[in-house]
């Protein structure tokens, strides 16, 4: 039991400092504005997802756009035409990474009022929030709440 | 690895929530009494490690441990990915609730069969230790990401070349969790052999 507990502290210790310097996942984040579909890739907040592959697929699968996105992460391309189903986009970011976001055809069709663009930054700002470590631990925590559970049910039924 | 909600078609998602729930269903079965710290100890390091992004370079790199998992849970790594995706999902929206099904069979499935392929060659010597473990690490990522192909194909073939650049980005990832996986199982079988369930036997 001692080892086990020493793996634990180890974890903890581990995950406090990484966490505070690199914890982010890949994000693609994308809207449309006057004709053009704008997407935004990065790794949290503060690392731009650049020189990579965006492929945009229709619902059907065929591949109707490919592009890079530049050194800000950012890369747009013009609605393409007759588009009849929503789109999805998907972000390859190279060593394991990949994002995917989808649009919907209504939102391609419709004329975005200016109301709709805080919105969207907003949800923009939300999903760029890299994880708490509150958040972290409380999972930890909650894990290991299971395992005692799951614990004195076996030892009940035993 | 996790695959985002909205992308996978609706029999994809329901055939990946049976197949997830029999297997849980089957490792919950499995897991036995002295060994569910254990399994909480991996779920929290499965939990934690896609958390951490390293910066290599140009590109940001990520652990993702299942076959570390797996190699020493088995089947009991089923239920401990799910619990640990779940908390992703539910935490940081990594993946989603109706993917969930399929991100767990992605990421288990290749984890139980390391543990059956490569289970007998732990303990064996110092350097089939490593290789074992080196080679548990690239299978499951190998396998996870030939899964995830066979995901979005299933819901679309024209998805073939997607799939194809997500498998080859994966290549660096089967190296790193390949001798990092390597190196863990190494230590554990020195300092804390019980935790391999070959030394038991």
């Amino acid at each position: 039991m001692k080892i086990e507990k020493i793996l634990f502290i180890c974890l903890v210790l581990v995950l406090i400092p990484l966490n505070i310097a690199f914890a982010h996942r890949v994000i693609i984040f994308a809207w449309v504005e006057d004709g053009m579909i704008y997407s935004e890739s990065s790794f949290g907040s503060k690392r731009k997802a650049k020189d990579c592959t965006i492929m945009v697929e229709n619902e059907k699968g065929f591949i109707i756009h490919k592009g890079q996105t530049d050194p800000e992460g950012n890369h747009s391309f013009k609605i393409p035409k007759n588009i009849d189903s929503d789109l999805i986009l998907t972000l390859v970011a190279g060593t394991g990474h990949q994002a995917q976001w989808k649009i919907s055809i209504d939102e391609l069709v419709a004329k975005p009022s200016d109301k709709d663009i805080p919105t969207i930054m907003g949800k923009k700002e939300n999903l760029e929030k890299s994880p708490s470590i509150l958040k972290i631990l409380t999972g930890i925590a909650i894990i290991f709440i299971l395992a005692m559970a799951a614990k004195f049910l076996k030892r009940k039924k035993s | 690895m996790h695959i985002s909600e909205g992308v996978l078609s609706g029999p994809v998602l329901a055939t990946g929530a049976v197949i997830a729930l029999a297997g849980t269903y089957i490792g919950l079965k499995k897991i036995d009494y002295d060994h569910i710290v254990h399994v909480a100890i991996l779920a929290s390091a499965f939990f934690v490690a896609s958390l951490i992004h390293v910066n290599i370079g140009p590109a940001s790199v990520h652990l993702i441990l299942n076959g570390i998992v797996g190699l020493l849970l088995g089947f009991a790594a089923i239920p401990a990915i799910l619990t640990a995706l779940l908390l992703q999902a539910v935490f940081f929206q990594y993946g989603g609730l109706t993917t969930l099904g399929v991100n767990v069979v992605v990421m288990a499935v290749p984890a139980v069969l390391a543990h059956y392929l490569f289970l007998p060659l732990l303990g064996k010597s110092s350097t089939l230790t490593f290789t074992a473990g080196f080679l548990a690490g690239l299978f499951s990522i190998l396998f996870s990401s030939i899964l995830l192909g066979l995901a979005l194909w299933f819901t679309n073939q024209n998805f073939f070349e997607t799939s194809l650049v997500i498998i080859t980005a994966y290549i660096p990832v089967m190296i790193i969790e390949g001798i990092v996986t390597g190196f863990c199982v190494a230590f554990l079988l020195k300092v804390y052999p019980e935790i391999i369930p070959v030394k038991k036997k």
